[in-house]
């Protein structure tokens, strides 16, 4: 299985510890990633779609030169992606992008690219069996609570479209428990996560943060595991300001998709870069076993 | 077939506590939720409260729980809901985020109307037409006439994930109702209508999460809506100048590199001449650069090959607005 990676901005930038994790876990999962170097971000829903359109149909252009679907590491990415590219199917918009905006660097989008989150091929293109059988360090039955992002759900009609309905509903529960953990339903799991208000209303933005790592932990759960590098800055890295704002203890740690694989198929904390989490992941890794050093 | 439905009441009777009450009624179940209840109301229990008009989903009044999901009475088939519901019987409840006035009917005027009025939703041209009559192009009422079709059912808000933390926020249906305003083009106040549309839990506090559009059962996209209004007053450089300045910072970074240069966003969101809110920034900058986690800014950030390429996009972009 190969695609033309697309990272995103975040996975290089508020989340260092992503991007390495990721080419780890690929690489011994044998996806073959060839990464789009060249590529635009995606406008995360904050440039106007009459700009961030031409920018993504030139990324989905490019990889369908490479005959390659794209893979996504985040949500944000993804939806917005996504929702790019349905526009993109009509022939009309689709036309008047690549006169206006592609041509002139010789480039043209048939609308044939195909973009998948890393969420979707492990589940999808890898297969949960394959996954099971690289499992080496079993998540041992520790609850973790999922939380995929608002824009990897929807529009539910593009994101879990029917024919993937089986696949995508309960996709990061079934990684979950193919790890060995036991998936926990928070009530927050498929909602905003509260980041896209961090600039315009703090407040809010905190409560939807503490609302949510409050709940996973109230249902049980002692870790949560999430596909969206944007929800790990909010979950992980606004979690203390949150509980500040709460007036409650909550010390959740919030393991990226890629990092709770790797994990589990034996890869070390240090290279899963979990030391850079801002809440701690140390009592999970004494949990599964891992040896830490003091 | 029989139909079993736990209904959650809250009346002078309960002394306003939620109780659930069951009940039993021989129907089709093809018959619509609404007449269910109306049968339960006619032939078992006169004190059961809800609304309920049109019974066709153009009024928008009968608006309620069912399984836990928002949904249009008058719109849900009992045959439907009782396949999904647990226990074979359909649990029926008010609005969630709406103050119950009576067992089903909720505070209409709190959840809706003052959010209403405070857009004030209606078109205010300049003056009266030349030749008696505002021509408008085909498009745009074509535009107008789908958000013109929102019955006030509330599903949106219903669905929103702020409103949960925030009954004060705006919302989407109020925003949606704004937006028929801003984008009628007879209207003479739209730069003011943008200012206030940025008030405190105005339109910036919309996390655009697809919530709405979602639960929208006209499919008016509501979530699509506050994404054009968002577009229109940063153009305008309306609203509370933090946003306008993350907005700009964002596509400015994206248009020198070609992607996101997050420290400088965060510094100049803040604004540079506003020293309290970048030494805000200070601890959460600290707390991350300790980790490793803090990314590099301006000078530091490096440009994606093929940046002059997203540079032209940006720039042709920006001449077809001009």
């Amino acid at each position: 299985m190969k695609y033309a990676f697309y990272p995103g901005c975040v996975s290089k930038g508020g989340c260092p510890e992503l991007y390495p994790a990721v080419l780890k876990v690929a690489d011994k999962l044998g996806l073959e990633l060839v990464e789009m170097e060249d590529a635009g971000c995606t406008g995360a829903g904050i440039l106007s779609r009459e700009v961030s359109d031409p920018i993504n149909a030139r990324t989905f252009a490019k990889a369908e030169a490479m005959g390659l679907p794209i893979m996504t590491i985040c949500s944000t990415c993804q939806g917005v992606m996504t929702q790019a590219n349905h526009r993109l199917k009509d022939d009309e918009y689709r036309q008047m992008i690549n006169r206006e905006y592609l041509s002139e660097e010789g480039l043209e989008y048939k609308g044939t690219t195909d973009v998948r989150h890393m969420l979707w091929a492990i589940v999808e293109d890898y297969g949960l069996d394959k996954l099971r059988d690289l499992v080496v360090r079993p998540l041992n039955g520790l609850p973790v609570a999922q939380f995929y992002g608002c824009y990897l759900k929807r529009p539910p009609e593009l994101m879990v479209p029917k024919e993937f309905a089986k696949t995508r509903k309960t996709a990061l529960e079934d990684v979950i428990e193919a790890l060995g953990g036991v998936a926990v339903k928070s009530s927050g799991r498929g909602k905003c996560c509260g980041f896209p208000i961090l600039t315009s209303n703090e407040e809010n933005s905190l409560s939807m943060c503490g609302d949510h790592t409050l709940d996973a932990k109230a249902k049980g759960a002692v870790a949560m595991v999430t596909p969206c590098p944007l929800c790990h800055l909010e979950l992980d890295g606004k979690q203390a300001d949150a509980a500040a704002h709460k007036g409650q203890e909550i010390n959740i740690p919030v393991f990226h998709l890629p990092q709770l694989v790797g994990l589990a198929m034996g890869f070390s904390p240090k290279e899963m870069n979990l030391q850079r989490h801002l809440v701690s992941t140390k009592p999970i890794e004494q949990r599964l076993g891992v040896e830490v050093k003091a | 077939m029989e139909v079993k439905i736990a209904i959650k009441r809250s009346n002078a009777q309960t002394n306003g506590k939620a109780i659930s009450q069951a009940y039993s009624i021989e129907m089709d179940g093809n018959r619509t939720l609404l007449d269910g209840l109306i049968r339960i109301r006619e032939e078992q229990d006169p004190t059961l409260a809800f609304r309920g008009s049109c019974g066709t989903g153009f009024c928008g009044d009968c608006t309620m729980t069912v399984n836990g999901k928002g949904a249009v009475a008058c719109r849900t088939k009992l045959g439907k809901a009782l396949k999904k519901a647990d226990d074979g019987i359909i649990e029926v409840g008010p609005l969630k985020l709406a103050k119950v006035a009576k067992d089903l009917m909720y505070d209409a005027e709190n959840f809706h109307w003052q959010k209403f009025k405070a857009v004030e939703p209606w078109v205010d041209p300049v003056a009266p037409p030349a030749k008696g009559e505002n021509v408008v192009a085909n498009d745009e009422v074509q535009d107008l006439r789908a958000v013109m079709s929102c019955t006030q059912c509330g599903l949106c808000d219903q669905g929103c994930t702020v409103l949960v933390v925030d009954k004060t926020f705006l919302g989407p249906a109020a925003l949606t109702k704004a937006y028929r305003a801003v984008f009628d083009s007879r209207d003479s106040r739209t730069a003011e209508r943008l200012q206030k549309l940025s008030m405190r839990r105005g339109m910036w506090d919309c996390t655009h999460c697809f919530e709405a559009s979602e639960h929208c059962p006209k499919r008016i996209e509501p979530t699509d809506r506050i994404f054009a209004l968002h577009d229109k007053a940063i153009k305008a450089e309306a609203g509370p100048p933090k946003v306008v300045h993350h907005y700009k910072s964002f596509a400015a970074s994206v248009k020198a590199h070609g992607w996101l240069d997050e420290a400088r966003l965060a510094v100049e969101t803040e604004g540079f001449t506003n020293v309290r809110g970048l030494m805000k920034l200070l601890p959460f900058a600290v707390k991350a650069g300790i980790k490793g986690k803090h990314p590099l800014p301006y000078m530091l950030h490096k440009k994606r090959p093929g940046a002059e390429h997203i540079k032209r996009i940006f720039e042709k972009w920006e001449d077809n607005g001009k």
